[in-house]
């Protein structure tokens, strides 16, 4: 699904935030991606979706060479993908329900098909009744579960969080942490990077641990390994 | 593009206007107020231009004829005139003609002339027009050259004035509405900049999800152009709403001014600021979009 090899980046002001990077992983993995603040794992994370360009090395995402593609098909990489990010990104100003239809849209999904797939997520996600809500009348946990709700409602092979509960209490992360441990269970590959620690414990994934630009472990069933920030 | 695709453009194109009414209302008004100057200033320029024209073909020689020129000489005379190249009408206006005119011009001091008596000192004459003013000056020595002719005289100093100020007249207007509308369009596309800049959050969004340039272009540029198209028919209703006015002030207390008639005039004028509208909010949308969709 994932395939990184010896991947560098350099950032133009001369700080190194990856060094020679190799990773594999399979269709299906869950994988956690932690560090301190500044390690590389929001680099590590970018570069999946091509917000970020390798310097060097090798990066295929689901097969595809993702360095050489062309501007113009850098949409269509992420189509198969679905991103979630810290602080939600949701559009305030449409409801919960056009959010979400909205990555369908894009795809130029036909409008009943539409109407189908965003209320099978809805309920996945426990959202069903606030369809018609705006993003600002939602708690952070709610809006968090619209926003995977949007990554998922196109079937990604893929599903790339970047710290997804890092604004929410810990009750609330643990029940978006089961959304994503049935987004899995349905075969989709998650990778996602976090500073929490109780979850990567409770979780028991595969865990990839980076320090300043380095993999420095990668067990299958690992734990978090770091005191805990505040 | 699927036909539920265009139905989202479209529907997208109207939601997000009624979204952003205030940006939508100063982005009208922008284009209103800028296309309403604009056209003015077109208005004036181009009425300007008529006049100036209309003034040039005015012009024309006087030729004095001899007072013992024969009634033989003068049908001559006339005849010659009017086989001239450039000559366009030819009219002799009599001894008698010419001192009614005159008297008439005197209006109420016409008692002035009786001092004449009986003799009538005005010397027959021909009224000459000429198709261009250009060619007064090569025609007048040339007449001035014919038999009986005591002299041929245009209004020298005048005419060569005019021709200067017609011509200061369509440069500087020309002038003022190349910079007005350069101004329009700096104006503009400023305006739909600080929406577009309002929505660059969304637009990064939109790209994280996997839409394409032209997916997130369409809805703005079709906004641009519903917004410019609308503000340019407000600027359109008003002009034609003052020209109108404006042509019956004119009409009532200056009845000979050579106004340029409102239609069809106006129509081309609206149909021009129109598209003018519509175009520069395409572009006024799509440009400043340009920078936000590199993500």
């Amino acid at each position: 699904m994932l395939l990184m090899k010896g991947i560098s980046k350099t950032y133009p002001s001369g700080s190194v935030a990856l060094r020679s990077v190799d990773i594999h992983i399979k269709p299906g993995e869950f994988v956690f991606v932690v560090g301190p603040s500044g390690a590389g794992k929001s680099t590590f994370i970018k570069m999946l979706f091509r917000e970020v360009i390798p310097t060097t090395g090798k990066l295929f995402v689901d097969g595809v060479d993702v360095m050489s593609l062309k501007p113009e098909e850098i949409p269509f990489l992420r189509r198969q993908l679905g991103i979630i990010f810290q602080d939600y990104r949701l559009l305030n100003d449409r409801t919960v329900y056009d959010n979400i239809a909205f990555a369908m849209q894009v795809i130029e999904t036909p409008y009943r098909q539409i109407k189908r797939r965003v209320a099978a997520v809805l309920d996945l996600v426990g959202l069903r009744s606030r369809a018609c809500d705006y993003p600002g009348e939602l708690s952070g946990g709610e809006q968090q579960r619209v926003a995977i709700a949007r990554a998922i409602v196109n079937d990604p092979l893929l599903v790339i969080a970047d710290e997804p509960t890092g604004n929410l209490d810990p009750e609330t992360s643990m029940d978006i942490m089961k959304i994503f441990s049935q987004i899995n269970d349905s075969g989709t590959t998650i990778v996602m990077a976090t500073h929490d620690k109780t979850i990567v414990d409770i979780m028991e994934k595969r865990v990839i641990a980076i320090e300043d630009g380095y993999i420095v472990r990668d067990d299958a069933k690992g734990v978090y390994g770091y005191e805990p920030e505040h | 593009m699927s036909l539920s695709t265009k139905e989202y453009f479209v529907k997208e194109t109207f939601k997000s206007i009624r979204r952003n009414q205030l940006m939508s209302f100063a982005s009208v008004s922008t284009v209103a107020l800028s296309l309403l100057v604009l056209g003015l200033f077109l208005l004036m320029v181009m009425n300007a231009n008529n006049l100036a024209k209309y003034l040039e073909s005015q012009v024309q020689i006087s030729v004095y004829m001899e007072d013992s020129a024969s009634n033989e000489t003068l049908s001559a005379a006339a005849k010659s005139l009017k086989t001239m190249p450039g000559v366009v009408k030819v009219t002799s206006v009599t001894k008698t003609e010419a001192l009614a005119k005159f008297k008439k011009r005197l209006g109420d001091q016409n008692r002035l002339l009786d001092a004449l008596g009986e003799e009538n000192p005005f010397p027959y004459s021909f009224d000459v027009q000429v198709d261009k003013p250009e060619r007064i000056a090569e025609i007048v020595p040339k007449i001035d050259e014919m038999k009986g002719v005591e002299t041929a005289k245009f209004g020298q100093e005048v005419v060569e004035h005019m021709f200067k100020l017609t011509r200061l007249l369509r440069l500087g207007g020309i002038l003022l509405v190349v910079l007005l509308a350069m101004a329009t369009l700096f104006i503009i596309s400023n305006t739909i900049r600080i929406t577009v800049f309002a929505r660059r959050r969304e637009v990064s969004i939109m790209k994280y999800v996997g839409a394409t340039n032209w997916f997130i272009r369409w809805p703005f540029l079709l906004e641009g152009m519903v917004l410019g198209f609308a503000g340019a028919l407000v600027a359109s209703f008003v002009l034609v709403q003052i020209y109108l006015a404006l042509q019956d002030k004119i009409y009532a207390t200056l009845a000979f001014f050579p106004l340029i008639p409102a239609w069809p005039f106006l129509g081309y004028l609206c149909l021009c600021l129109i598209i003018t509208g519509t175009a520069i909010g395409a572009a006024g949308s799509s440009i400043p979009l340009r920078k936000f969709l590199d993500v």
